[in-house]
């Protein structure tokens, strides 16, 4: 693919990105980080780094729309996600110390049980 | 505490809310400092967003409704993507092309995404996040 194309179809898979990234609430690390290792043929590492890039402005226009239309509390937000930041250090830590493989098992296990418990209410209500 | 037994009746009452959203605010208590903590030390262990994890949790265990908990998960998202580009000192491996491109699409995104968390009905967005959270465990345990 030329860089022009690659260019355009990394902005299209972009706007897919931050549309569910809007929508679901989440950074869209998730839905990149496979992108651009598989599609573009990034490293894990330079796929992630690249990802955090990415989910910070997407976070912020979102997070700004939604203040703007009253949903939320952003400012309480802000102070929780900061302290979760020192978290992140820590997690960091971690992920040298524990084998990756495992924590994904069971971090999809906890996701799976999570995922059809909120469909589960969602078709109940 | 008026606001969220509001939230609580309306939930409990089956009435869709209409807009303007009741108040949300609460102070920065344990459970919410725990749930950042989550989120971001999954961030830094599986170098995905914390959303999956703090979204499920402002919703089953602080009692958010899912629209408010999508809005609060984007906001500790901010601080926290800021420490990861930070404490990764990434700025060696970041492809700084793709993340423009990227970036450019994202943040047009965004908004629309936005958008439609604002109108959407909190019971079709519960459904949406939760087939979301099952697709996302897939991915992740082909990848493991």
């Amino acid at each position: 693919m030329s860089s022009a194309a690659l260019f355009i179809a990394l902005a299209a898979f972009g706007l897919g990105t931050g549309a569910a990234a809007g929508l679901l609430g989440v950074g869209g690390g998730i839905l990149m980080v496979p992108f651009l290792t598989l599609a573009v043929g990034l490293s894990q590492h330079a796929a992630e780094a690249t990802s955090l890039v990415v989910v910070l402005p997407t976070a912020i226009v979102a997070s700004v729309a939604l203040r703007r239309r009253g949903v939320g509390d952003l400012g309480l937000a802000l102070r929780f996600g900061l302290v979760g930041a020192l978290g992140g250090a820590a997690g960091a830590l971690l992920a040298l110390a524990l084998p990756a493989a495992t924590l994904r098992v069971v971090f999809a296990a906890f996701l799976t049980v999570v995922g059809l418990r909120l469909v589960h209410d969602g078709v109940r209500a | 505490m008026v606001a969220r037994d509001d939230a609580m009746t309306d939930r409990a009452l089956h009435v869709s809310t209409p807009l303007p959203e009741p108040d949300v605010r609460r102070p920065l208590d344990l459970q919410l400092i725990a749930i950042g903590v989550a989120g971001g030390i999954l961030s830094g262990l599986l170098g995905v967003g914390g959303g999956v994890v703090m979204v499920p949790l402002l919703v089953l265990w602080a009692g958010y409704r899912q629209r408010d908990a999508h809005a609060m998960s984007l906001g500790a998202i901010v601080p926290i993507s800021v420490a990861g580009i930070l404490t990764f000192g990434i700025a060696g491996r970041v492809h700084w092309l793709d993340a423009v491109a990227l970036a450019l699409g994202a943040v047009v995104g965004a908004r629309l995404g936005a958008g439609l968390l604002v109108r959407i009905d909190e019971r079709v967005l519960k459904i949406l996040f939760g087939c979301f959270l099952v697709a996302a465990a897939l991915a992740m345990a082909v990848r493991a």
